[in-house]
């Protein structure tokens, strides 16, 4: 009887078994790493608006408050997107007849709103409320970076639900006093640990981690 | 292709063909609701509040039920050494190992988005989730994991020595080349067999309780929840008794036509049948009791919802389907209280088939008639499957037989290595020796002898003549024959005792770390730290872990795979798998003289001696 097959086949087989083994747990890494990665969640990438609207001008430079556009922040579920009026408020004097500008115009004389795209898209089946968490001491850049830093807007982490549930777990490594939150580059003075703790204590802050708290 | 094992007639080729197309176009079907249902979604069933719970789950229990009978089969009568299984056991094995996979396909397409079905695995997710080890429905996914994996190794492992009998025989290179990657390179010698056997005994005894617990924890899907009908105690033993009686059943209705059709009534005489036969009654009467205990509880508990659930299920919309059980299930087994029904194959086959078709009604009534009534008459409803229901059902019987068909065809459905030691050799077989390159060491001397005694005996002189290095390869394992040759024993167990330790840890760990550290959730108000609620799981990883340690001391034990060997090079070794046997002695012994070697086999009896090539 011939040989079937050559000696160098012992060695293709163990490692096709070992491989055939492994490959179960290699694609749960595979799906593990995928999920969070940027690749999946578009974290970090500035999506195309009408106007190439820039945060670092006019937050970084001019000093806007967030709530001079996003002015439902306190109150609502939801910031707000500014309307054309908002934007005309300033834009009907300064580079008023700029052409990057132009889709702000005709959305003020249509009356109209400019179509902003979300760069901070939450999926429909969460709940999110601004409004509490921001009179509850967390701040805009907490979750959104700094803004004042980006010419153009990008969401600078993965909005996941393991991203949701590490402050909801543990809120005191990231609450700010509540008059701070507006602030971009607002530091603690002192102890940092005891002040989230204070603050905890202070605001009465909850750690919700059942399904049904976001899962309405 | 190589001839499978069983020569067919032409009559049983033309039927097989038939069956064959059959089979085929229901695979189509599957294939075709299948499509419709990723693409439509779960709402083409008839499923909807508040019968959530539709064909699905009763297609599923049914298959993991049928798949159990394999099981009992091949591992508990090997432990209660039970012979007349030996006639039976490797379609009983063929058919677990295909009814899992039908069963396996259910829950998936019950999920609504197969694709997401890793969801159900423990991996650290973006969504910082984990399974909820407290749900019996998580239980269920790993009982179901583990009897796979464990019934695939166990029905592998029994199959090797028969794909290596394939592998001799086969008359393409392509076979050949096939066949050898499938035997792994199994050359039957004396360790190999040793642990051959001893790996089927621990297997055994590892599948036994695993099959217990499967059926336990797919009845726990119902027991556990508070449905009137479901939730009862007696559920765990009930499912494992129905799943052996439903699985004995369906093997009957296999092996009744098989047997008629290729001629196998001598492997498969009236005897078998007679105690299948007496087993499939034996099983049935602890269903039966199962249906009186549910009975006498409903109605001796008290829980008027228990009670309107029995009495729903017999004068119900679904009544018929009751009476039906009642009549398959209860009564039609009577008949095998005689030896006339037991003994006559045509007559057990009708009898099989009803129970067959009973034990799918069974869980019919379990799974929709539960759920169409129960404690709110507000949220009452009829539950009525659609065509793509039936389709689906048609079609995973189809794609078993199709499977089944397949394999049959082309693997032995009985054990050839031990069954017919006599056989013609296969044409073409090249018998020249062939040249040893000059230069290179020959690899050993072998001698060929013809039985099994011979082979004994020379082992035993080139023993006392100083010989170490040897190695016996036999068709079929000789008793004795590890000893004279002083091989160190086998041990497996110590492998998979770590093996079963380091599961039962990991998944304890797992489990505790998941649902009660990093998440705990509170379910039905326990506590996260409810330990027993753990024990399912823990069970599984710990019979998982031992059958994959069972596989590396098997690996490390017989240095498998190994498709290349020197001496599948020794001229007529293709016939070590039928009706000869060798004994190598190598050249490394430091005893070893090409000459003198050569004499000493001649001398204890070897009909030929060969070189063999380095």
């Amino acid at each position: 009887m011939p040989q079937i097959l050559p000696p160098s086949a012992n060695l293709a087989v163990r490692l096709a078994l070992v491989g055939a083994l492994g490959a179960g747990p290699a694609l749960l890494w595979l799906f593990s790493s995928l999920g969070g990665s940027s690749w999946v969640t578009r974290a970090g990438e500035a999506p195309v608006q009408p106007v190439p609207f820039s945060h670092k001008l006019h937050v970084g430079g001019l000093g806007l408050d967030c709530r001079h556009c996003h002015w439902w922040v306190e109150t609502g579920a939801v910031a707000g997107m500014p309307s054309a009026k908002t934007c005309m408020h300033c834009h009907a004097q300064v580079f008023s007849d700029a052409a990057p500008l132009e889709p702000v115009r005709s959305a003020f004389d249509g009356d109209r709103s400019i179509e902003w795209v979300r760069v901070a898209d939450l999926p429909d089946f969460v709940s999110f409320d601004h409004s509490i968490h921001v009179r509850k001491g967390f701040a805009c850049v907490t979750c959104h970076g700094r803004v004042d830093l980006m010419p153009l807007t990008e969401q600078p982490v993965a909005m996941t639900m393991r991203w949701c549930l590490d402050c909801h777990r543990n809120p005191e490594r990231y609450a700010w006093p509540v008059e701070q939150v507006f602030r971009m580059d607002w530091q603690p003075e002192g102890d940092p640990v005891a002040l989230g703790r204070r603050l905890v204590r202070e605001y009465g802050l909850r750690r919700p981690t059942d399904c049904s708290f976001c899962h309405r | 292709m190589a001839k499978g094992a069983l020569a067919m007639p032409d009559a049983a080729r033309r039927y097989w063909w038939a069956a064959f197309g059959i089979a085929s176009v229901l695979v189509l079907v599957l294939a075709g609701s299948l499509a419709v249902l990723l693409w439509r979604g779960l709402g083409i069933w008839g499923i909807n509040a508040p019968v959530g719970w539709g064909f699905a789950i009763i297609n599923f229990v049914w298959w993991i039920g049928i798949a159990h009978a394999g099981t009992l089969i091949s591992a508990i009568l090997l432990l209660l050494r039970q012979n007349w299984r030996s006639g039976v056991h490797r379609l009983a094995e063929t058919m677990t190992v295909v009814a899992i996979g039908c069963a396996a396909l259910f829950p998936l397409l019950h999920m609504g988005r197969p694709w997401l079905f890793f969801w159900l695995l423990p991996y650290p997710n973006s969504m910082g989730t984990w399974p909820q080890f407290h749900s019996p429905l998580v239980w269920d996914f790993f009982a179901i994991l583990t009897y796979g994996f464990v019934s695939l190794l166990f029905w592998y492992l029994s199959l090797l020595p028969d794909l290596a009998v394939l592998r001799d025989q086969a008359r393409s290179r392509r076979g050949r080349i096939a066949w050898c990657l499938a035997a792994l390179g199994w050359r039957g010698s004396a360790r190999q067999w040793e642990t051959h056997r001893m790996a089927c005994w621990l297997l055994a005894g590892l599948a036994t309780p695993l099959v217990v617990s499967v059926h336990s924890v797919v009845s726990f899907d119902f027991a556990v929840s508070l449905v009137p009908g479901w939730h009862s105690t007696i559920f765990p033993p009930y499912f494992v008794a129905g799943a052996i009686f439903s699985g004995l059943a369906l093997l009957i209705v296999l092996v009744v036509p098989l047997r008629a059709l290729v001629g196998l009534g001598e492997r498969i005489t009236e005897s078998h049948l007679d105690a299948m036969a007496k087993v499939l009654l034996a099983a049935g009467l602890v269903v039966t009791y199962g249906y009186a205990a549910e009975l006498f509880f409903a109605g001796y508990g008290g829980s008027p919802y228990e009670r309107y659930a029995l009495a729903n299920r017999l004068s119900g919309p679904y009544a018929p389907a009751g009476w039906a059980l009642v009549a398959l299930n209860v009564v039609a087994i009577q008949a095998l209280w005689f030896g006339a029904a037991r003994r006559r194959p045509w007559r057990l086959f009708t009898v099989a088939l009803a129970v067959s078709a009973g034990m799918w009604l069974e869980r019919f009534l379990i799974v929709v008639v539960s759920l169409h009534r129960d404690y709110l008459p507000a949220a009452w409803g009829i539950y009525r499957p659609t065509f793509w229901d039936w389709a689906t059902l048609a079609g995973a019987a189809g794609w078993f037989a199709w499977l089944m068909l397949l394999l049959v065809r082309f693997l032995p459905v009985m054990p050839v290595a031990a069954a017919s030691p006599q056989r013609e050799p296969a044409a073409g077989s090249d018998d020249t020796a062939r040249a040893v390159h000059p230069g290179t060491r020959p690899y050993g001397l072998a001698g060929v002898f013809t039985t099994a005694g011979q082979l004994v005996e020379a082992v035993r002189r080139a023993r006392v003549e100083g010989y170490r290095r040897l190695d016996a390869f036999s068709p079929a394992p000789v008793e004795g024959l590890p000893a004279v040759l002083g091989a160190p024993r086998v041990r497996l167990s110590p492998a998979m005792f770590a093996g079963g330790l380091a599961g039962a840890f990991g998944g304890l760990l797992l489990q505790f770390w998941s649902n009660v550290i990093d998440l705990p959730l509170a379910v039905g108000g326990k506590a996260a730290a409810s330990w027993q609620a753990f024990v399912p799981v823990t069970f599984e990883c710990a019979v998982l872990g031992a059958a994959l340690g069972a596989l590396a001391a098997m690996a490390a034990a017989t240095g498998l795979p190994e498709p290349h060997h020197p001496v599948f090079a020794i001229p007529g070794f293709e016939r070590a798998s039928r009706d000869r046997f060798f004994l190598l002695i190598e050249t490394a012994d430091e005893r070893f003289d090409s000459l003198r070697t050569r004499d000493f086999l001649e001398r204890s009896g070897a009909q030929e001696v060969h070189e063999v090539p380095g």
